[in-house]
């Protein structure tokens, strides 16, 4: 692609994005599993881009509705402009007329086998574009973090740290530390 | 000397979950109690001041770090560890609880550098202390806190790879001094210090303002100073569930005869900001965070960069460069978590980047900010929610000294033996032999989204000096210009970056200015 053909197709995304993104996708997004409780920040929509994110981003885990629950949990703690443009994101990565000027797919991410949703992936995070690199990496970091902090993804890693009982906190107390108090 | 547990259920703390509307008076209200606002609030409740101290984060102790990122990441860490700056380029990592970063951070200690003292004086007009002022404070933080320098023979491999590395490249390397009594090694020290090792603010001065008759609030969040002139007349807070996400609708009010803001960098700066007092964009700019970019040495030998002191040493040689951006370089542990998030690239290359985990050292270049011209830092803005939103653009000259650093932390990984090295980079960048260096390095992207950008040190947004059109608090007392009862005790006041981690410059200045503040009656 060169550089007027970027720039034309950069407009003509950013055309098709103020004209409304979720509405004017061509296929539903494709149901990829049932949260197991409410959700506090992510959209059912967005939930379920999210599941089909983690499985191709967290290979250690198969349990990418665990993942993607992980993540609505922490983003709780995250402002609530942060929670809003996480769902936007996920919407603009789910959708497939965006993903058909940038990355020449017709399907929406949930709809694509995982060689293409890799491809997808990819293709953000070669981006020409910050904020679909930024966007690429906000989604990754955030399911691996999730995915990393539960122990079920450690021995597939060899991580072995040792168990939260193995040590006792020593009483606080400064007259032992030998220090002026 | 108080024990934890009893400190805890003293009758003058007060579980903002768990309580009703507040409406407290006192002398002094010290909003924060991490490096600084503990440091404040001790020496002041020590002379016989009336003292509040609010804090937002939860008052955690040693039975709650169970040395995993799921436990305590999301509640140690600001916004849960999701914090970033504005355009998604830097991932921030701040403390936030009771002791606030104290708790979480990998316990190195340095005096703030005596020429970075003498710039503020000769290029920031900050007149009202010196550099000897600051010594019997440092002498007495370092008895308090057990502050003392490790020995060579303690260095987990993670930091023997640094030493050694730069030792053999030629360049100056140093064991550091860290804050803690019995250290175990556990290595968990960024997930709260498992074993009460780690001298903190939760098990040293907080304690110490407690006994000293001080009160402490927590699971409440400071939103607003209400002014009536040139004076603040009230605090107005909001009281928070016991995980601090959602407000219990329950609200504090703190009237006091002065107010501390020592929420740090970051947040000091917002709290003005949502308190109206902006001092024509003073209050916000120049917030600087020491931005650090990594890369992974992968060795024959084990590593397993999870198990010992996760910082003890650290090299200085390229702190001064000649009309550059100067840096130094630190070791990083590896959580699994804060690693997974930092490792490049995603599915099957992501999960062998981790496998090698027991072989990798990681190693980072933490670029000082605040001095050149062109690295003039970023700027702390409010979100329409009131949450603070750090907007910190990276110049093109700290890209091209990442890309600098980046070549010097591959050359000492070399050095130390490492068998390749890996950038952060996405898709990662490769390295067999220094001879790869600068071809690779130079063919890889400097940009944003290119390769991750961390801050685990955050200061500025309320610049000390003397000059009031050029800062935001005297220098003399940290007062601010106009606002007389208004106090800014942080490391929102450096004018500059440190050059070294900040906690001991924290408590330094804290100490010398609480001190000065309780002569005054």
């Amino acid at each position: 692609m060169n550089r007027r053909t970027f720039l034309k197709r950069g407009l003509a995304g950013g055309a098709v994005l103020l004209l409304g993104g979720g509405a004017l996708a061509l296929f539903p997004t494709k149901e990829q599993g049932a949260p197991t409780h409410a959700l506090a920040v992510l959209e059912p929509r967005s939930f379920q881009v999210l599941v089909a994110v983690a499985r191709r981003v967290v290979p250690a885990t198969a349990d990418g509705v665990k993942v993607a629950e992980g993540v609505d949990a922490l983003l709780r703690r995250a402002p609530v402009e942060a929670q809003r443009d996480f769902n936007r994101l996920l919407g603009l990565f789910e959708n497939a007329l965006p993903g058909l000027l940038f990355d020449g797919r017709v399907l929406p991410f949930t709809r694509l086998s995982p060689e293409s949703q890799d491809a997808v992936l990819a293709h953000w995070r070669d981006s020409r574009l910050t904020i679909r690199r930024t966007g690429y990496h906000a989604l990754r970091r955030i399911c691996l973090a999730v995915a990393y902090a539960d122990e079920a993804t450690w021995p597939a890693v060899g991580y072995a740290p040792p168990p939260a009982s193995a040590y006792t906190p020593m009483a606080y107390d400064d007259s032992k530390v030998g220090v002026p108090s | 000397m108080t024990k934890l547990a009893v400190v805890r259920e003293n009758p003058h703390v007060i579980d903002g979950s768990k309580s009703g509307d507040l409406d407290l008076k006192c002398d002094v209200c010290v909003v924060g109690t991490g490096a600084g606002g503990a440091m404040t609030a001790s020496v002041l409740a020590a002379a016989g001041f009336d003292v509040v101290m609010i804090e937002e984060g939860g008052y955690w102790s040693a039975a709650d770090f169970t040395m995993r990122e799921k436990d305590t990441t999301p509640r140690l860490y600001q916004e849960g560890g999701t914090r970033t700056t504005k355009d998604l380029a830097m991932t921030i990592l701040q403390g936030k609880a009771v002791g606030g970063g104290t708790v979480v951070n990998w316990t190195t200690c340095f005096r703030t550098p005596e020429d970075v003292v003498q710039t503020w004086h000769d290029k920031h007009d900050v007149k009202g202390f010196a550099y000897p002022d600051l010594v019997p404070h440092y002498e007495d933080i370092e008895k308090r806190l057990v502050i003392a320098k490790v020995d060579e023979s303690t260095l987990n491999q993670n930091n023997r790879k640094l030493f050694d590395g730069c030792k053999k490249m030629g360049w100056s390397a140093e064991t550091l001094r860290r804050n803690v009594y019995a250290c175990m090694q556990t290595g968990f020290c960024g997930l709260g210090c498992p074993v009460n090792a780690k001298r903190s603010m939760l098990v040293t001065l907080v304690p110490d303002a407690i006994d000293a008759g001080a009160r402490l609030v927590f699971r409440a969040r400071a939103d607003k100073l209400e002014t009536v002139g040139n004076l603040v007349t009230k605090l107005h807070g909001t009281l928070l569930d016991a995980e601090g996400i959602a407000p219990t609708g329950k609200k504090i009010t703190v009237t006091a005869k002065r107010f501390v803001s020592s929420g740090g960098a970051i947040n000091s700066p917002a709290l003005l900001l949502r308190s109206g007092i902006s001092d024509d964009g003073r209050v916000g700019a120049r917030t600087f965070l020491h931005p650090v970019i990594g890369g992974a040495g992968i060795y024959d030998e084990d590593i397993t960069p999870y198990r010992g002191a996760p910082q003890s040493a650290a090299s200085h040689h390229f702190a001064h460069r000649d009309g550059e951006v100067g840096f130094f370089l630190e070791a990083v542990p590896w959580y699994p978590s804060l690693t997974a998030g930092a490792a490049p690239t995603f599915g099957a290359e992501h999960l062998a980047f981790m496998k090698q985990v027991d072989k990798t050292a990681t190693h980072i270049a933490i670029a000082i900010d605040g001095f050149h011209d062109d690295v003039p830092g970023g700027r702390v803005t409010l979100r329409e929610s009131g949450a603070p939103l750090v907007d910190y653009p990276i110049p093109p000259r700290l890209w091209d000294t990442f890309r600098f650093a980046q070549k010097r932390l591959a050359e000492m990984q070399f050095a130390s033996g490492a068998k390749e090295v890996v950038t952060l980079h996405d898709p990662p960048q490769r390295m067999k032999s220094p001879g790869d260096i600068d071809r690779v390095v130079d063919a890889a992207m400097f940009d944003v989204g290119r390769v991750p950008v961390f801050t685990a040190h955050q200061m500025g947004g309320c610049a000390m000096g003397d000059d009031a059109s050029r800062s935001v608090v005297r220098s003399e007392d940290l007062r601010h210009h106009r606002i007389e009862n208004l106090f800014v005790i942080d490391g929102s006041v450096f004018p500059t970056s440190l050059g070294v981690n900040p906690q001991e410059s924290i408590y330094g200045l804290s100490r010398l200015m609480a001190t000065r503040l309780a002569a005054r009656k």
